[in-house]
């Protein structure tokens, strides 16, 4: 035997990890595929609507682990080894379970200096984990995330990669974590201009449930 | 009216932008919905490009060159001649446009806007871009954290093809083009135009080496452009009134309307439309509120986070466009401006722009895969009080190491910051050092 194989470099494990999903899980309905042939049809390759398929199968298995990353390949009829490294790449496709709710509270740059991290450890410490964990009853994990582009609303987060939440505050993170266990999503907020605060009353869309504007962020009191 | 009041490039300097017509996001309400739209003269740019003789495709590109329209993607290249890079149409080879509309770079959001509240701009952007350049399809990347506001245009554009303004046929003409709206899924990287075409690719994406560029290669092999959402959102402008009109908004030599991104320690945040070439303390003080609780600025970020960092004490007269930044030592970037007050800390500002480019390094390239790396836990150590002064020169080295020396730009972008705000901030970096037995440099 050779060096190399006395010392592997590698550990490698001996058998694939134990499947997530069974059998009777693992299909996609007839509307699924569907959708997912429509998502073919508007690239050349069809690799190219691997992102869209991973989208909808997360939508549907709430995460990807590797047999759900397996189906989304098969269906689409390309490598498995390709469809994996694309998943491993994005971190919006989540490769393991996570609560039932993630809060991904911005922290980068604006978020930063208007009290992103006042509310990263306040969240923290009202549901008694860490950021990267999950609640023991499954429903929330914290995550620290980079810019979401609503530096002019900050501190906010994102819920699950859905709905955004502007202008936080510690009395508006106790609302939302309320909601939230009472199983109520935020709705979509739009962000107005303060142009149009100035020109159009506020509002420009009639068809928002929702308004608000950028105010006068806090001072950070933790500067991480 | 506006070209009287905008046509030189002292503009910025006078109040004339106070009145101020805006362009891109006009105070219309429910702008958003295709009829509203419509109703104010919408896609009567693209009805002229495709059904009137003097707009053949080579003419309009003209135009974009006339305008003096420069990429508001962070770049700020001229979009006509970009336009013109595209080689000519050959039978069977498809061309494409990707639309950049990842908006990742930190403190930038005015993407975001433009795509929620006048989305049918950006659609008619593209379409007359395709006219131009004679595209197939256009591929329009959109992060994938922006999940509601895809939504919302996937409605707006579903209405588009609905009318035949989009697809085959497009308005009962023989031009037929596709647009197609690509989620992405988290990664800053996807907003470096080569790793986005890896991205709509369906790869994992990693930036490709140029050359070639992607007018010779992009998509697919195949001939494509790469612009900002609001890049395209102007060819509708320069259509209907004109590049002269347009070259005479705001700084001659970066001229048209532009969304401001204005966020940090101001009374009043949010994307502000004015002409280029504002003055930044307009911008603050007048436009933003001024600094938050009457605190006295202590340094901006013009134009996102890779962008350097200037001092109060810098901004002087200094207006947004290419050249004046450049001579105060900055860019322009994507015009989203960060301000500070007297109370922030550069050293940790610095250690979690620092922590965000490590974060979102590719690893392609050794100097920025272990460059970001390293960097961030130089900063973190000064930070922490455990550094030493000769740990400051370390840094600047490793920026010399990580500079041009790599596959796409994410390397100097982590690298500028780092070595501007040292250099501009060394005190309070010294200040937190431990002295040193080295010499100082
Ligand atoms: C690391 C990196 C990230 C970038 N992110 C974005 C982005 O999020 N949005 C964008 O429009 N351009 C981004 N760019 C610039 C693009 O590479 C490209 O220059 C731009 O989309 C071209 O469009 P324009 O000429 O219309 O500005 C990024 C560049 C780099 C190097
Ligand atoms: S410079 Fe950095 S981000 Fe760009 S390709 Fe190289 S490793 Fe990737
Ligand atoms: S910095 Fe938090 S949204 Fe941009």
């Amino acid at each position: 035997m050779s060096d190399f194989i006395k010392h592997p470099v590698v550990s490698l494990p001996d058998r694939a990890p134990e499947p997530v999903f069974s059998k009777e899980e693992l299909v996609f309905t007839e509307a699924e595929k569907e959708q997912i042939e429509a998502f073919r049809a508007q690239y050349p390759t069809p690799e190219s609507a691997v992102m869209k398929t991973f989208w909808l199968a997360q939508e549907k298995f709430g995460f990807l682990p590797p047999e759900v990353i397996r189906l989304a390949a098969d269906t689409l009829g390309i490598p498995f080894s390709l469809a994996y490294g694309v998943a491993t790449f994005y971190t919006q496709y989540y490769k393991a379970q996570k609560g039932k709710y993630v809060l991904d509270v911005c922290t980068c740059f604006s978020c930063q200096l208007c009290g992103g991290y006042d509310m990263l450890r306040y969240l923290e410490e009202k549901l008694d984990i860490r950021e990267g964990e999950t609640t023991e009853d499954g429903l929330f994990t914290i995550q620290g995330a980079e810019c979401l582009g609503a530096c002019g609303t900050a501190p906010m987060l994102q819920v699950t990669n859905g709905p955004y939440v502007h202008n936080l505050s510690r009395e508006k993170l106790d609302a939302l974590i309320d909601a939230l266990k009472a199983g109520k999503k935020p709705p979509f907020v739009s962000v107005t201009l303060p142009q149009d605060e100035d020109d159009l009353g506020g509002n420009r869309r009639s068809d928002a449930e929702a308004t608000e504007v950028g105010q006068t962020p806090p001072a950070a009191e933790t500067f991480e | 009216m506006e070209m009287a009041l905008f046509g030189n490039n002292e503009s910025g300097k006078t109040d004339a932008w106070r009145s101020y017509e805006r362009a891109l996001l006009p105070p219309v309400r429910d702008l958003h919905r295709f009829d509203t739209y419509v109703g104010h003269g919408g896609y009567e740019a693209l009805r002229a490009v495709l059904t009137r003789e003097e707009w053949a495709p080579g003419k309009v590109i003209e135009a974009a060159k006339a305008s003096g329209l420069r990429g508001r993607g962070g770049a700020g290249f001229p979009t006509g001649l970009k336009w013109s890079f595209m080689p000519p149409v050959e039978p069977g080879k498809p061309r494409y446009i990707a639309c950049n509309g990842d908006e990742s770079e930190p403190g930038t959001f005015k993407d975001r806007q433009l795509m929620e509240y006048n989305p049918h701009l950006v659609f008619e952007g593209i379409l007359i871009a395709a006219w131009a350049m004679q595209i197939d399809a256009t591929y329009l990347y959109v992060r994938g954290e922006y999940a509601d506001w895809i939504r919302h245009m996937e409605r707006e554009l579903a209405t588009l093809y609905d009318k035949g303004y989009a697809g085959k046929r497009i308005l009962g003409t023989d031009f037929s083009s596709d647009i197609v709206i690509h989620k992405g899924a988290g990664a800053y990287i996807c907003g470096e135009e080569t790793s986005l075409l890896e991205s709509v690719e369906g790869k994992r994406a990693y930036p490709r080496i140029k050359p070639p560029f992607p007018a010779q290669k992009g998509l697919w092999g195949c001939p494509t452009t790469v612009n900002n959402v609001e890049t395209l959102a102007c060819a509708p402008l320069i259509i209907n009134r004109g590049a002269e009109w347009f070259a005479g908004v705001g700084a001659e030599k970066h001229p048209g309307p532009v969304l401001y991104g204005i966020s940090g320690h101001v009374e009043r945040p949010g994307v502000y439309e004015y002409p280029t070439g504002m003055l930044i303390t307009d911008l603050i003080d007048k436009v933003a509120g001024g600094v938050r609780g009457g605190k006295k600025l202590k340094a901006i970020v013009p134009g996102g986070a890779s962008v350097p960092v200037l001092r109060a004490d810098m901004i002087e007269g200094v207006t947004m466009d290419a050249e004046s930044l450049r001579k105060a030592g900055s860019m322009m970037g994507t015009a989203g401006m960060l301000a500070m007050d007297e109370d922030t800390d550069m050293v940790k500002f610095l250690r979690r722009v620092t922590r965000f480019y490590h974060h979102e390094s590719c690893g392609q390239c050794t100097p920025c895969r272990e460059g970001t790396g390293w960097i961030e836990n130089l900063v973190t150590r000064i930070d922490e009080g455990q550094g030493t002064l000769r740990d400051l020169d370390i840094l600047l080295e490793l920026c010399d190491q990580m500079e041009g020396r790599t596959v796409c730009a994410l390397a100097d972008a982590a690298a500028w910051p780092v070595r501007n705000t040292i250099q501009r901030f060394r005190e309070e970096f010294e200040a937190k050092c431990r002295q040193s037995i080295y010499a100082v440099a």
